[in-house]
């Protein structure tokens, strides 16, 4: 969390799109920021200079007010891929709520995607937060692409970790915001923990969730990722 | 404060909440408020959502009048307010300025929080040295190299914007003149039909009881002049008949008749012409002959058109073209009422029309004064009108212009000054789809 001023009854959480360079982070902030309504979010922010990709990060903030008054700002980043961006994602990641890792479906990205997980396994870690309790969902991307992994296997490989998977074409916006819903529902339990959102605001998961990602049509997510999804 | 193993700190956190007064100082807004008072505000402030103000220029006294409001948006969220206070009849000049204010701010807050962003990042977390921040900044920066030439230019766009409401505005009035004057025409044109219908259909019957009186009276001036009953009635018959100069009557009621019968035809012409030219019937698309079209816009000018002008038509076959008469009429109305106007003794308008190419070509050709070079490409603005104040509209070719534009034509001058001037209009006819 990035504050929580009980003064100015004013919550500030933090959501972070990790993943390797080119999975398509930004499309899924951009296509996001076309899909959801108007109401209740603030302009994207992309942070990059015009001869490089991501250097830094992009922002895309999200506001509601609980019916106690307590006004909720909700900033999704994304980090910067390359490896020499490290420490820029290190503070990105600084007291995040909850993570989307963004998998490249193409069979080519494998290595890049497992060196990017290690990568993300080691940076929570550095920065205090413990990978077993955080949100955590996994998105694997490109799915119009060809030659890509196959839904058995990524269902034998992230079963038994627990971990939500949604298949997505951010570029087409099919699944995006499945992986940001499922990512706000278990960010609610986390905070709703220790905060008491329910009990004490009277902000119920369903009032957050549709707060978040109402006005919407449902978006189910990219082909039949319906039975993956349903397992976990 | 969490420290990695290559000595740098953390204790910056990507995404704390930033203020106002944190992204946008002195030197970024100041001269966007002197501007906005310099261009007619009586004051101009920037306030944060505590409504505390951060940064003021101009007359605070006089804060009686009008007040434009608009917000800053900072991450998404109200983060104040830009006030621009002034004169209550510069309501239009207040809302252009607290516009361009707004979009102003916007990028100023946007760039700002860019760099802001990327400095700290820099400054904490990031091995670069200062050059490439340096760097790094000058290429944010040229994304937002326009909000300064905003600042500066902020006067004279406020003055454009100005002038356009106001244009804006003036061409409303016009356009709901046009509509009324069309209107009115429709209505008149309308009420003359009835009273038209009756006198045709009453001339004609009379002609047919002139005929029966004038059968039995050629017979009874025939029979009387061979065996009339006595002397002195065939004599004052024959000085009636003279006298009454019936002879002369028989010829000219007929031609009184006819001449009738095709004044009323004549009037009838021109109601149908005014009703089609204002296409009170059909406001909608047809396919028209774009030469009856210029002949009936012709006919509604028959007044305005000096004896002594000559129009030569030398019209092509044409294939019909899909549009709204009223519409095409309203085009070449402007554009022969123009020439006509341009007054030179002895005007000859010569009105050519041709097919090709998939083209309606239309030429209107004058031997007038020619137009002068200088205001040759300002013709089709709107507004410009070289006749005295209170004369033209300076409408006329504008709508003409707007009105070809929106069929995808186009319309050209070529103008010689003494020699006269041809305007050309282009219609495209639509793609012909071939059957394979
Ligand atoms: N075919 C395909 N391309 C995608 C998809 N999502 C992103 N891309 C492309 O992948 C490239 C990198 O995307 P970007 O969002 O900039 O990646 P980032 O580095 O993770 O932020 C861009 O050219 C995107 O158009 C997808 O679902 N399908
Ligand atoms: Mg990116």
């Amino acid at each position: 969390m990035i504050e929580y001023d009980e003064f100015e009854n004013k919550m500030v959480l933090k959501l972070v799109y990790y993943g390797p360079a080119l999975s398509g982070k930004t499309t899924n902030l951009l296509s996001l920021h076309d899909i959801l309504d108007q109401d209740g979010r603030g302009d994207l922010t992309v942070l990059d200079t015009k001869d490089d990709r991501t250097i830094f990060f992009d922002l895309l903030p999200f506001f509601l007010t609980a019916p106690s008054g307590l006004k909720i700002k909700l900033k999704v980043f994304t980090v910067p891929g390359q490896v020499k961006h490290d420490a820029t994602r290190k503070a990105v990641l600084q007291r995040a709520d909850g993570v989307a890792f963004i998998a490249d479906s193409q069979l080519s990205e494998e290595t890049n995607n497992s060196e990017s997980f290690s990568n993300l396994e080691k940076n929570l870690e550095f920065v205090g937060l413990d990978i077993e309790k955080l949100p955590l969902v996994i998105q694997f991307n490109k799915r119009d692409l060809t030659n890509i992994i196959n839904e058995d296997d990524i269902t034998r490989i992230w079963e038994p970790t627990g971990i939500p998977v949604v298949l997505s074409s951010a570029l087409a916006g099919h699944g995006v915001v499945e992986t940001f819903r499922r990512l706000v529902e278990l960010t609610y339990g986390h905070i709703d923990r220790k905060y008491l959102l329910g009990a004490n605001h009277g902000l119920d998961k369903n009032m957050f969730m549709q707060k978040l990602t109402g006005g919407t049509v449902n978006d189910a997510g990219f082909k039949d990722n319906r039975h993956i999804a349903a397992e976990y | 404060m969490i420290e990695d193993n290559q000595g740098v700190q953390y204790d910056y956190v990507v995404g704390e909440e930033k203020q106002l007064n944190e992204l946008i100082k002195g030197p970024d807004i100041m001269p966007l408020l002197k501007s906005a008072v310099n261009a007619g505000a009586s004051s101009a402030a920037l306030v944060n959502s505590a409504g505390e103000t951060l940064f003021r220029y101009g007359d605070t006294d006089r804060e009686a009048g009008l007040t434009v409001k608009k917000p800053v948006y900072l991450e998404g969220e109200t983060a104040g307010h830009i006030i621009i206070n002034g004169h209550s009849d510069r309501k239009h000049l207040l809302e252009a300025i607290g516009e361009l204010m707004f979009n102003a701010v916007k990028i100023i807050l946007q760039s700002n929080f860019k760099t802001l962003l990327a400095t700290e990042t820099h400054k904490t977390v990031v091995y670069q040295s200062y050059e490439e921040l340096i760097e790094t900044n000058r290429k944010l920066k040229l994304s937002e190299g326009k909000y300064r030439e905003l600042a500066s230019s902020l006067e004279k766009q406020v003055q454009e914007r100005t002038e356009e409401l106001n244009r804006a505005h003036a061409r409303l009035l016009h356009q709901e003149k046009l509509v009324s004057v069309g209107q009115l025409a429709a209505g008149v044109a309308h009420e003359i039909n009835n009273p038209l219908g009756f006198i045709s259909s009453n001339i004609n019957t009379l002609n047919q009881y002139v005929l029966k009186l004038k059968e039995m009276l050629s017979f009874y001036h025939a029979a009387f002049d061979k065996k009339g009953p006595s002397g002195e009635c065939v004599e004052e018959s024959k000085e009636k008949w003279k006298r009454l100069k019936l002879d002369f009557v028989f010829k000219d009621v007929d031609d009184l008749i006819k001449e009738s019968l095709d004044g009323a035809q004549r009037v009838k012409k021109i109601v149908s012409d005014l009703k089609g030219f204002s296409h009170i019937d059909e406001d909608h698309e047809s396919d028209a002959d774009i030469n009856a079209e210029i002949d009936r816009t012709l006919n509604v000018l028959t007044h305005e058109i000096p004896q002594e002008v000559e129009i030569v038509k030398d019209y092509g076959k044409l294939p019909s073209f899909s549009c709204n008469p009223a519409h095409i009429c309203q085009a070449f109305f402007n554009i022969i009422l123009n020439a006509l106007q341009a007054g030179a003794k002895g005007l000859t308008l010569r009105i050519a029309t041709r097919s090709a190419n998939n083209m309606i070509a239309i030429h209107f050709s004058d031997n007038g004064p020619g137009i002068p070079e200088s205001i040759r490409n300002r013709i089709f603005e709107p507004f410009f009108t070289t006749k005295e104040v209170g004369k033209g509209t300076g409408m006329g070719l504008n709508v003409t212009f707007e009105i070809i534009t929106s069929y995808r034509g186009a319309i050209e001058v070529e103008s010689e000054a003494g020699k006269g001037t041809t305007f050309s209009i282009m219609l495209p006819l639509p793609q012909k789809v071939e059957n394979v």
